[in-house]
C-alpha cells in the first residue's frame, strides 16, 4: 500500500493512487467517512492562494526546471516506448517542445499530465520504467505550473466568443416568456447538433440555413397568432355531466330495456343494482350514496348542453361517480370540442379516505377511433392532479387544455362527406378522466365524482391577457399610423431586449404600411410585421459587441442577457434589463442578488432541468429500445419518472446548497413512489419527488446509479458495462476516452462461446485483442463495476443463476469492489478530478462555448475556490456568475 | 377567431391545395447538385389497401389467382398468375419482390399501416402516435425546387385521414399527414389553371421582409468583432438563400401554366366511375410529369378497410365493397373477386406504365420510363397482415435498376405461404416466424440513385442489394 502523494500544484487533478487503500477487511468504513478522507486529501484545497492571473508581468517558461529534473525522467521512463525505438500509440517524448507558452505541443503535454496525474504512465506491468512518487510529483509540478502559466498567456491570444443564437429550447422559452404562452413552438426546427460534451447551447454548432431561417419566420407568426385574437368573442361550447341527472335517465334507461326484454332472454346492458352487492362495485359505476343504489357506467355520447357556460359550483349531490384505481370516465363529446382557444375541464371530486400512503390524481386523455381496428390516444393534461380534499368537502380540479397543441382527430369535420361513407363513428372524439391512484389493500381508497363539466374556447378576460400586452389600449388605437408605432416600438425593445432607435421603428413601420393594404384588419397586417421582428438577428441572437481596444469586460446588458440563457434558459426579464441599462447589474452585490432572485424564480426550474439533461446525456435514452416482454414495468409513466430523478436530485442540491460530492454518493435520495418501489425502498407514497433518507446499503445514493443512468447505458435487455464506463468517463470525471480506431473487430455473438459468456467476460475476451486493450483497459473496468445493476437499473446478485461479478482492476491496479467500491474509490481519491469536471462542465453550459486550454486557470481557480469553501452547488452558480471568465468576452 | 386566410405561411395555403411548393427544404436531404438541364428524375408511387389474394398452395385458386408470381430457376424466369398477366407485355420494364416489410409495422393490424408504407416508421398500433417523412417528400425535398411543384399527393379519400387511418402516403418532415387531392378537376385546375394571385401577394410581402432584415442584420454586424461578423455572415447567407427560393417561386408564378390536352380523361369522374376515375389520376400523373410541373407524384387508392368512397373502386370488376372481398376469400368465387380486383390494379398500373414508355424523353434520353421509378403496393399481403408486402416497381434504367426480375428476399417464406389462406386476426396476432427483410433498404437505394445523400431512411441504414 502506497502512500497518497499530495501535490501542491494548482492544476493538479486528483491525487495519483497507486493500488490504493482497500482494506481486506469486511467491516469497510461507511462512504461518509470515504468523504470525509477524500476530502482532507483534497490538493486544491490545501492549495495557497497562488498570485494567478492579475500579475502584470508576462510569464515565462521555466525551461530550467524541465532540464534539470523533467529531461532526465523523460529519458529514463519513457523514451524508450515513446521515442525513435518505438512510438507507442504514436507518441515521442522526444519531439515535445518544452516551452508550453509558445510552443505547439499544448494538448500533448496536457495528455502527459493526465496520464502521470491518473498514475496511467508508465505501465504497471513495465517494472524497469516505473516512476518512484518522488519523481513523479517533480514532474507533475513542473508540468502543472507551466501548463497554467500558458492558459494564461494564450488566454489573451485566443478569440472567445459566446455569440451564437439561441438553442432551440432557449428560443422556445424565450417566445414562451415574451408572448406569456406556455405552448411548444418549435416541434418544426430540425434537431440540435449536440457538442461533443453533449452540450446543445455551444456557440460552434448553432448553425444557421435557409430552412431554419423560414421556419422561424413560420413559428413566429403562428406563435402571434396564438397569442392574439381578431373579431368579437367567440361563443363558448359547454357539456355538463351530473352524476344525479345521469342516475335517473341510466336507471330509466335500464328499466325499459328490463321491460322489453321481459319473458325473453336476459336483457343486456347495466342494471340497477343495490349497495349491498360489492361485486357490481368493482367497475366504474355511480351511486346514489343516499338511497344506496347503484348502476353501472357505460360509454355513452354527449352533446352539449344549450345556453350553459363553464364556471357553474351546482350544489352538492348524494349521486357520484365512483372511481376505483386506474379506472377512466371516458366521455364521448362527438365532434363538438372547438378548434381553438383552451377547453376547460372541472371535474369536482373527493377522496372516501385520508390515508397518508394513498394517493389519487386525475389525468385526462383525449383519443379517437379513426377506424374499426384503429385508434390512438395522448394524454392532454400537463401533470396528473391529485386529488386532496374528502368526499365531504370535494374539490373542483381544473384543466386548461390549449386545444391547438393537443393531437385531434382530423376527422371530426367530415360527418356526410362523401369520404366516411356511413362509418360516422370516426368522426367522434373521446375525452377520458382517469384516477391515476397508488390505492390498495382493505381500505382501497377510491374517488367520488358528482360534476364534469367541459367548456370552451374559455377566456379568463377578454381580450386575452396575452392579446393586451401587443395591442395595448391606447389613445392612439384609432389612428393606425401612431398606433401601430407605438405597438412596434414596444414589441421590438421587448423582443430585442435593448432600447430602439426611431429609425428601427420606422423602417418596421414601412413594411406595416406596405401590408397594410392587403389585410382586412389592422392587426392581421401587424401580426406578420412583428413576426419579422421575431426573425431578426437581434432576437434570435445572443449579441456581444465587438471589444473597444482591448476591454475585455461584457457590457451589463450583455450580461443581463447571459445570466438570464445561464439560469432561465431564455431572455432577461425587466427588472435584469433595467439594472443593466442603469449600469448597476455588474456590481458583485447586485449580482449577487439577482442570482438569489433568478434562482428562486419558477423559470430557474428550467437550469435543473436542461442543464442535467446535457450534462449527464440524458437523450442518450432515446436510443435504447427496452425489452418490453423482459421489462414489463417499463411504460411511458416510468421512463417519465426515471428522467426526472435526475433532475429532482439536482434541484434537492441546488436548493439546499448542499454538496456537488452528493451526486457520487449521498445518504439520500430523491424519489417518488414509483422509483421508491423500482429501488425497494419502503414508505414512500404518491407521484412527488421528495428526499428520502436512505442507507447504504440500498446501493442507491447519488446519481450515479439511478435508473436513467443505468436504462441509457444498456441494451436494452442486459447491461452494457463498456457504455457505462465510458459515461462516467465522460460525463462524470470529464476524462473522455480516445474513440476507438477505426477496423476493430466486433464482438462476434454468432459465436456459441461467446454468446454463453458473461457480459464481463465478453468484455475481458475482447480485451484480450491487442487492438482493443489499450483503450478497454481504462474503459471497461469502471463499467464492470456496476454489473449489479439491470438493463433499468434494478439491483440484482445473480446473472442467468450465477453470482454477479462487479469486481474490477483499474489501469492503475486500483481494485473496484462493485458498485460500493467504485463509490468508495471516487470519494477518496477522485474528489478533486470530480470538482473540477462539475466546475468546467457548469462553466461551459453558462458560457455557452466550449472552453479551451487558456480557460484552464479560470476553471482551476474557480475549483480551488469551490472546494474550499465547502463544494456547495448553490456557490457554485455564484462562483461562475461573479467569476472573471463570465463577465468577459 | 383567427384570419387563417391571412397567414404568410405559404405551406399552410399550398397544402390546403395538396401540393407543397417548391421551398427550401434541401438541407435535410441535400440533393447533388441536380443540373437543371439533365433529364428529370421522377418517382411515383401508388399504394393500395387490404392487400392482396394469398391462397394456400393446396387451394385450387392457387394457381391462377395467388398474386405473388411462381419462381423459375432464375429471377428473369418467372410465371405470372392471372392476377398480375396484364403485366406480361411489360415483363422486361417491371421488378416484383417478396419478403420485404417494415419491421416495426409486422405485428401491427393491418387497418393501421397505410400511414408508414412510405415513412417506415414505428407508428404502432395504439396510443400515442409520431411518424416520420416518407421517401416521396425525401426525394421532392431534395429535387422539389426543380418543377412548379414539389410533389403531386393524391388519394381516393381526400385529405389527410386520421392517425393510424390515414387516407394520405405522404408524410412531410416533421412527420405531418399531406392532405391529398382526390377530384380529377381540382387536380387538373391546380395543375394547369393556377391564378397565383394570393401567391403572388405572399411572396411580395416575404420579399419586402427579407429586405427589411437585411437592412437590419449589416447594421447589427457593424457592432460586431470580426470572428462574430462571420458567425452573423451565415444567417445573413441564410436569408440571401431564401430569397433566391422566393425569386425561384415568383419565376413559377410568372410562368404561364403549360397548356395540355386533357380531353381523353374524364375529368368528371368520381370513384364510383372505378376505371375512369382511376385512369384520370395517372391520366394527370402523366401531364403533370409530362409538363414537368412535378416530379413526385403519390397515389393512394384508399384508406385501410372499409365504409368510405374507396370501397367503390370495385366496380371496375363489377364488385361493390372492395374491403369485403378480403374478408370473402372463403365464399364461391372469392380468391378470383380478390384477384380481378387486384388485376385491375395492376392493369390501370401497367396502362400507365406504357404510357410513359411510348414517350420519349424530349432531349433523346431514352424514354420517359426510363428515368421514372414508379412503384405499386400495399403494406399488407394476406389478410390484415402488415408482412411480406408485395410491390412491383417499373422503369428507372437510367436511375440505375435493372428489370425484369422476381426479386425475392428474407428466408424461410420463399414460396409465399407464411399467412396464406387466413381470414381471421390469428395472422396479425402472431409471431413472424421466417425473416423478411425492411423495406426501408429499398427506400435508401431509391434516394441515392434520385441523388439524396443519404445511407439511411427511418433508422435502417444501407441500400438493398440486388436492385
Amino acid at each position: 500500500m502506497k502512500k497518497f502523494l499530495s501535490i501542491l500544484c494548482l492544476a493538479t487533478l486528483s491525487g495519483f493512487t497507486q493500488a490504493q487503500t482497500t482494506p481486506t477487511s469486511n467491516e469497510l468504513p461507511p462512504l461518509s467517512k470515504a468523504k470525509e478522507v477524500g476530502r482532507s486529501k483534497s490538493s486544491y484545497i490545501k492549495l495557497k492562494e497562488e498570485k494567478v492571473s492579475t500579475s502584470s508581468k508576462v510569464p515565462k517558461a521555466n525551461l530550467e526546471s524541465f532540464n534539470k529534473i523533467v529531461a532526465p525522467i523523460l529519458k529514463k521512463n519513457c523514451l524508450d516506448c515513446h521515442g525513435p525505438k518505438k512510438a507507442k500509440g504514436k507518441f515521442r517524448v522526444d519531439k515535445l517542445n518544452p516551452d508550453l507558452l509558445s510552443g505547439p505541443h499544448i494538448n500533448e503535454w496536457v495528455e502527459v499530465y493526465e496520464v502521470l496525474s491518473n498514475a496511467e504512465m508508465p505501465p504497471d506491468d513495465e517494472p524497469d520504467y516505473h516512476l518512484g512518487d518522488k519523481e513523479r510529483s517533480a514532474f507533475v509540478d513542473w508540468l502543472g505550473t507551466e501548463m497554467n502559466k500558458a492558459s494564461l498567456v494564450r488566454r489573451n491570444e485566443t478569440a472567445h466568443s459566446s455569440f451564437r443564437r439561441m438553442a432551440k429550447y432557449e428560443y422556445n422559452y424565450a417566445l414562451q416568456d415574451l408572448l406569456g404562452l406556455k405552448y411548444n413552438f418549435v416541434e418544426k426546427l430540425p434537431t440540435e447538433n449536440t457538442s461533443e460534451e453533449g452540450f446543445k447551447n455551444s456557440s460552434e454548432l448553432l448553425q444557421m440555413t435557409a430552412m431554419q431561417f423560414e421556419t422561424y419566420r413560420e413559428i413566429g407568426l403562428e406563435a402571434l397568432q396564438k397569442a392574439t385574437v381578431i373579431g368579437n368573442k367567440p361563443a363558448e361550447v359547454a357539456f355538463v355531466i351530473n352524476m344525479k341527472d345521469e342516475m335517473v335517465r341510466r336507471s330509466k334507461a335500464a328499466e325499459a330495456a328490463a321491460k322489453k326484454a321481459k319473458g325473453k332472454k336476459k336483457s343486456k346492458g347495466p342494471k340497477v343494482f343495490d349497495i349491498s352487492d360489492k361485486g357490481s362495485q368493482k367497475r366504474l359505476h355511480i351511486l346514489d350514496t343516499k338511497a344506496g343504489k347503484g348502476i353501472q357506467w357505460t360509454e355513452d355520447k354527449y352533446a352539449p348542453v344549450k345556453g350553459a357556460v363553464g364556471g357553474k359550483t351546482p350544489p352538492l349531490s348524494p349521486v357520484v361517480m365512483v372511481m376505483n384505481k386506474n379506472e377512466s370516465i371516458k366521455l364521448n363529446l362527438g365532434n363538438k370540442i372547438p378548434d381553438e382557444g383552451i377547453l376547460r375541464v372541472r371535474v369536482r371530486a373527493g377522496r372516501t379516505n385520508v390515508d397518508p400512503k394513498q394517493f389519487a390524481s386525475l389525468r385526462l386523455i383525449i383519443s379517437a377511433r379513426t377506424s374499426n381496428n384503429a385508434n390512438f390516444e395522448a394524454v392532454i393534461s400537463e401533470r396528473d392532479m391529485p386529488v386532496t380534499a374528502s368526499v365531504k368537502k370535494p374539490q373542483f380540479i381544473e384543466f386548461l387544455v390549449p386545444l391547438t397543441e393537443i393531437p385531434r382527430n382530423p376527422l371530426r369535420h367530415e360527418f356526410g362527406k362523401k369520404t366516411m361513407g356511413k362509418d360516422a363513428r370516426m368522426i367522434n372524439e373521446f375525452l377520458s378522466i382517469k384516477n391515476v391512484s397508488n390505492a390498495g389493500g382493505k381500505d382501497a381508497l377510491k374517488l367520488h365524482v358528482d360534476y364534469i363539466e367541459i367548456s370552451g374556447p374559455y377566456f379568463k378576460e377578454w381580450p386575452p391577457k396575452t392579446h393586451a400586452a401587443i395591442f395595448r389600449d391606447s389613445k392612439n388605437k384609432n389612428n393606425e399610423a401612431a398606433y401601430s408605432r407605438e405597438i412596434l416600438r414596444r414589441f421590438m425593445g421587448k423582443a430585442w431586449r435593448r432600447p430602439v432607435s426611431s429609425a428601427e421603428v420606422e423602417s418596421y413601420s414601412g413594411l406595416f404600411n406596405k401590408y397594410r393594404p392587403q389585410f382586412k384588419t389592422f392587426e392581421g397586417a401587424m401580426l406578420e410585421v412583428l413576426a419579422t421582428v421575431l426573425a431578426s438577428p437581434d432576437f434570435l441572437y445572443i449579441a456581444e459587441k465587438a471589444e473597444v481596444k482591448g476591454k475585455q469586460q461584457i457590457t451589463d446588458m450583455e450580461l443581463a442577457m447571459r445570466m438570464a440563457v445561464f439560469l432561465w434558459s431564455s431572455v432577461p426579464d425587466n427588472e435584469l434589463l433595467i439594472l443593466a441599462h442603469k449600469g448597476k447589474l455588474s456590481d458583485p452585490k447586485t449580482l449577487a442578488a439577482q442570482t438569489k432572485r433568478m434562482l428562486a424564480d419558477s423559470r430557474a426550474k428550467r437550469f435543473s432541468q436542461k442543464f442535467v439533461e446535457q450534462w449527464l446525456g440524458l437523450d442518450k435514452i432515446e436510443n435504447v429500445n427496452i425489452d418490453k416482454k423482459k421489462f414489463r414495468g417499463y411504460n411511458a409513466d416510468f421512463k417519465n419518472a426515471i428522467m426526472e430523478e435526475p433532475v429532482a436530485f439536482f434541484s434537492e442540491v441546488l436548493k439546499r446548497n448542499n454538496s456537488i460530492i452528493d451526486f457520487i454518493h449521498s445518504d439520500y435520495a430523491v424519489i417518488n413512489e414509483q422509483l421508491a418501489h423500482h429501488y425497494r425502498i419502503t414508505n414512500v407514497y404518491g407521484p412527488d419527488f421528495r428526499k428520502v433518507a436512505i442507507q447504504d446499503k440500498s446501493n442507491r445514493g447519488g446519481i450515479l446509479t439511478s435508473a436513467a443512468i443505468m436504462t441509457m447505458n444498456s441494451t436494452g435487455v442486459d447491461s452494457h458495462p463498456l457504455k457505462r464506463g465510458i459515461w462516467l468517463l465522460e460525463h462524470i470525471l470529464h476524462d473522455p476516452p480516445p474513440p476507438p480506431p477505426p477496423n476493430v473487430p466486433q464482438v462476434d455473438l454468432t459465436d456459441p462461446k461467446i454468446l454463453q459468456m458473461t457480459q464481463k467476460e465478453r468484455m475481458a475476451d475482447h480485451r484480450n485483442n491487442a487492438a482493443c486493450r489499450s483503450c478497454h483497459t481504462k474503459i471497461d473496468p469502471w463499467g464492470v463495476a456496476f454489473e449489479n445493476y439491470d438493463a433499468i437499473g434494478s439491483f440484482r446478485t445473480k446473472i442467468k443463476n450465477k453470482e454477479v461479478d462487479a469486481t474490477s482492476v483499474l489501469f492503475n491496479s486500483q481494485k473496484l469492489d462493485g458498485i460500493e467500491g467504485l463509490k468508495r474509490y471516487l470519494l477518496t481519491d477522485r474528489q478533486d478530478q470530480f470538482a473540477r469536471a462539475m466546475v468546467h462542465k457548469l462553466t461551459t453550459y453558462a458560457l455557452g462555448r466550449p472552453l479551451s486550454f487558456s480557460d484552464r486557470a479560470d476553471i482551476d481557480k474557480m475549483t480551488a475556490k469551490l472546494r474550499k469553501s465547502g463544494d456547495r452547488l448553490g456557490d457554485l452558480v455564484h462562483l461562475i456568475v461573479q467569476s472573471s471568465i463570465f463577465h468577459s468576452k | 377567431m383567427k384570419n387563417n386566410k391571412l397567414s404568410i405561411n405559404r405551406r399552410n395555403f399550398l397544402y390546403g391545395s395538396g401540393v407543397a411548393l417548391a421551398l427550401p427544404w434541401m438541407e435535410t436531404f441535400a440533393a447533388k447538385n441536380a443540373a437543371s438541364n439533365s433529364t428529370p428524375k421522377r418517382f411515383m408511387a401508388v399504394h393500395h389497401p387490404d392487400g392482396v389474394g394469398l391462397p394456400l398452395k393446396k387451394d385450387p385458386a392457387w394457381h391462377d389467382w395467388s398474386w405473388f408470381p411462381e419462381p423459375g430457376k432464375t429471377e428473369r424466369d418467372f410465371r405470372l398468375t392471372k392476377v398480375l398477366d396484364v403485366l406480361e407485355p411489360l415483363r422486361n420494364d417491371i421488378c416484383i419482390y417478396s419478403g420485404l416489410s417494415h419491421p416495426a409495422a409486422r405485428t401491427v393490424h393491418g387497418h393501421s399501416n397505410a400511414d408508414q408504407f412510405l415513412t417506415g416508421a414505428a407508428i404502432g398500433g395504439s396510443g400515442p402516435y409520431k411518424n416520420s417523412i416518407s421517401v416521396d417528400q425525401a426525394i421532392a425535398d431534395a429535387n422539389g425546387d426543380e418543377t412548379r411543384h414539389s410533389s403531386l399527393v393524391m388519394c381516393t379519400n381526400g385529405g389527410t385521414g386520421a392517425p393510424r387511418g390515414t387516407y394520405t402516403i405522404s408524410f412531410n418532415r416533421t412527420g405531418r399527414a399531406i392532405p391529398g387531392l382526390n377530384n380529377p378537376k381540382q387536380i387538373f385546375d391546380m395543375l394547369f389553371k393556377t391564378s397565383g394571385k394570393d401567391a403572388a401577394a405572399k411572396l411580395s410581402r416575404s420579399k419586402s421582409a427579407l429586405d427589411l432584415l437585411i437592412a437590419n442584420t449589416k447594421s447589427l454586424g457593424r457592432k460586431l468583432s470580426k470572428h462574430d461578423q462571420q458567425t452573423l455572415q451565415q444567417y445573413m447567407d441564410s436569408v440571401r438563400d431564401t430569397e433566391v427560393k422566393l425569386i425561384k417561386a415568383q419565376k413559377w408564378l410568372n410562368t404561364p401554366v403549360p397548356n395540355v390536352n386533357a380531353s381523353h380523361l374524364k375529368l368528371d369522374s368520381e370513384p364510383k366511375d372505378a376505371r375512369s376515375y382511376i385512369q384520370a389520376i395517372y391520366g394527370l400523373t402523366y401531364l403533370a410529369f409530362l409538363s414537368d410541373s412535378t416530379r413526385v407524384a403519390t397515389y393512394n387508392y384508399g384508406r385501410e378497410n372499409g365504409g368510405g368512397v374507396h370501397d367503390l373502386l370495385s366496380n371496375a370488376i363489377g364488385q361493390g365493397n372492395a374491403h369485403g372481398l378480403t374478408h370473402a376469400v372463403k365464399k364461391p368465387n372469392g380468391w378470383k373477386n380478390l384477384g380481378s380486383y387486384n388485376r385491375f390494379q395492376a392493369e390501370e398500373f401497367g396502362r400507365f406504365i406504357q404510357k410513359i414508355k411510348d414517350t420519349p424523353e424530349p432531349n433523346g434520353n431514352g424514354t420517359m420510363l426510363d428515368n421514372t421509378f414508379a412503384m405499386h403496393g400495399s403494406a399488407s399481403s394476406s389478410f390484415h397482415l402488415s408482412r411480406n408486402y408485395p410491390i412491383i416497381s417499373a422503369g428507372g434504367k437510367n436511375l440505375g435498376f435493372n428489370n425484369g426480375r422476381y426479386l425475392k428476399f428474407g428466408k424461410g417464406n420463399e414460396d409465399n405461404q407464411a399467412g396464406a389462406g387466413i381470414v381471421t386476426d390469428v395472422g396479425w396476432r402472431g409471431e413472424v416466424k421466417h425473416q423478411e427483410d425492411p423495406l426501408q433498404h429499398l427506400f435508401v437505394t431509391i434516394l441515392q440513385r434520385f441523388g439524396v445523400e443519404t445511407d439511411e431512411f427511418a433508422g435502417y441504414k444501407g441500400g438493398l442489394d440486388r436492385v
